[in-house]
């Protein structure tokens, strides 16, 4: 459904991602791991057509969304026409907005029922509801990560973009975080997750990739990734 | 009921202060500080849209103001008045009273273009930089301005007060003062619709994070074009004003000394809080015409102590060390100005019994 080739992109002079390329297919969670630098986020940022001044500039290469390119679309309409999102890395909610503001802003895609998108969102994360009109900085951290899962959510996506979703939880809460994406995905979500927490993420993940300073150097089944012993070495601690 | 009591109680305030300036219960100097209030609520809440809400920095709204008082005086004679320049009136004059909004909304338009020379550039740029091109704008503007001699140039341009004139003539009211007040309850429904609507929601969003704003579907540059079109033009509609009330502009009554007084009075408000930046347009007006009295007073009683030798004196210019001195004092004491980014009702709850911020 969705295939990359050879995409190139940097900040500046300097590249960040000297030619990846990989395919998702629908319904499947992939997920991209490497160390620090990697450029996994500035995957997630291309595939998104982010065109502000602090994302990458894409040089080369060309994206495939069911088969035609994306290359020149901006980021609201992949939200829009393609239903594809992302849940950027540390969360990013608007603060100085309520909970369900933070969550009715993705009417600006036109989906039809914000209500039923609501109350879709609220069944997911119980505790949203229950924090429905605090300001979202008032949130804990778990709480803001549902949120920002949850406003990826209201834009009725099929396709979840996710950055690093376990940054900043405690275990218990990250666990129940990869549950929620597994019952997203098992309702037919494709889902891309980006994770520093390798492990999770393989095991989670129908397939992996391996980036490493702007290139793909591994490729397999999630499972199979985790019993690498060079994979295990460098991102699993042995 | 709580929907309409804003509406209610500006509709009785404002018609009591239309009555009463008929009946003559005001002196010219009294209505031109409160026609000049109602112009400062127009200018510092549109600023307000951009600075506050949207967080950017502008510097230079003066010059959609003058946009807007230019294209307004210039409409307003070529409309109503006889001229040599541009010969008989385009509209009877009985039509003066109905058609002055015309004038209003061509001027504001007219900004609102202007306003795009900020915004465009606003794609990619933010922050100190966008404040630099504000700067610039402001600039452009009044140099433009100050060249065209059709327009009087640096002398400036006048016969307004003829409109105005015949418009009194028409029907014996003090109309500037009924269009000032018409201007504000437009500019602050414009701003308050706009800021709470899901649609204008994406303002505080590009002002919080742009990406996050984009990944929700919204289109930052749409918001920030509309946002810098909506503010700008309603200075434009504040420049119209201010021209008719005066009855003559100059460019230079625009300069980046205007656009400061903008920005204190935002900052006085509080950013982002719509009731707050009122207060603050009000109290503004009120210091600056206070000083007026204040600063000979204080300039006498300094003669009299013998602190300050018979030859100097203390001269108005003064308010402008004063002004900037309370603008450092805020800022060092309250930084997030009288209300914040709040408004009134979340200050005093107790307000929301009366009215509905909805």
């Amino acid at each position: 459904m969705l295939t990359v080739t050879d995409l190139k992109a940097s900040y500046g002079k300097i590249e960040a991602l000297h030619g990846i390329s990989f395919h998702v297919r629908r319904g499947e969670i992939v997920t991209l791991i490497g160390a620090n630098g990697a450029g996994k986020s500035t995957t997630l940022k291309a595939l998104m057509r982010l065109k502000l001044p602090e994302c990458p500039t894409v040089t080369g290469g060309d994206i495939l969304f069911d088969g035609e390119s994306i290359m020149n679309m901006e980021a609201h309409h992949v939200v829009g026409k393609l239903r594809m999102t992302l849940v950027p890395e540390g969360r990013q909610i608007f603060g100085n907005l309520t909970v369900v503001e933070n969550l009715t802003l993705a009417a600006w895609t036109n989906t039809g029922d914000t209500r039923r998108n609501l109350d879709h969102v609220f069944g997911i994360f119980p505790r949203l509801a229950e924090r429905m009109r605090q300001r979202s900085d008032t949130l804990s951290g778990g709480e803001q990560q549902m949120l920002a899962v949850g406003r990826a959510l209201m834009s009725k996506c099929s396709v979840l973009l996710l950055d690093e979703p376990s940054m900043g939880l405690a275990p218990l809460l990250m666990y129940e975080m990869f549950r929620t994406l597994k019952k997203l995905n098992d309702e037919g979500m494709t889902i891309i997750v980006v994770e520093q927490n390798a492990r999770i993420a393989l095991q989670l993940a129908d397939r992996g990739y391996v980036l490493d300073t702007g290139e793909i150097v591994a490729e397999d089944a999630g499972k199979a990734l985790l019993q690498r012993p060079e994979i295990k070495a460098a991102y699993l601690g042995g | 009921m709580q929907r309409y009591t804003i509406n209610i109680i500006f509709l009785a305030a404002a018609v009591s202060l239309v009555a009463a300036a008929a009946a003559g219960l005001f002196d010219n100097y009294i209505l031109t500080v409160l026609m000049f209030m109602g112009i400062n609520i127009i200018f510092a809440s549109s600023l307000n849209l951009v600075n506050g809400h949207m967080g950017e920095f502008s510097c230079g709204h003066a010059g959609f103001m003058c946009v807007g008082a230019y294209v307004g005086s210039l409409l307003s004679v070529v409309f109503f008045t006889s001229n040599k320049f541009f010969g008989d009136p385009l509209f009877p004059p009985e039509a003066a009273p109905f058609l002055f909004p015309l004038v209003l909304i061509l001027a504001s338009l007219a900004a609102a273009l202007f306003g795009l020379i900020v915004a465009l550039p606003s794609f990619h740029t933010r922050d100190d930089y966008l404040a630099i091109i504000t700067i610039a704008a402001n600039y452009i503007i009044i140099s433009i301005v100050e060249n065209i001699d059709a327009i009087g140039g640096p002398r400036g341009f006048s016969g307004m007060k003829r409109t105005m004139n015949v418009m009194g003539d028409v029907i014996h009211l003090p109309w500037m003062l009924i269009w000032v007040l018409i201007g504000c309850f437009v500019c602050i429904t414009v701003l308050y619709r706009l800021v709470t609507s899901t649609y204008g929601k994406g303002i505080p969003a590009v002002c919080q994070n742009e990406v996050a704003a984009e990944i929700m579907g919204v289109n930052t540059n749409k918001v920030k074009i509309m946002a810098f079109m909506v503010s700008s033009g309603l200075a434009g509609m504040a420049g119209v004003l201010y021209a008719h009330v005066y009855g003559y502009v100059n460019a230079q009554a625009f300069n980046i000394l205007k656009s400061t007084e903008g920005l204190v009075m935002v900052y006085l408000g509080g950013m982002g809080s719509i009731s707050g930046v009122i207060l603050a347009a009000v109290a503004f007006t009120l210091l600056v015409e206070a000083l007026r009295f204040v600063i000979p007073a204080a300039n006498d009683l300094l003669h009299i102590w013998g602190i300050l030798p018979a030859s100097s004196e203390l001269s108005q210019i003064w308010k402008w060390v004063i002004i900037p001195l309370i603008l450092i004092l805020l800022m060092q004491l309250r930084p997030e100005g009288l209300l914040g980014n709040k408004e009134l009702t979340h200050v005093f709850p107790r307000l929301r019994r009366w009215v509905s911020f909805k």
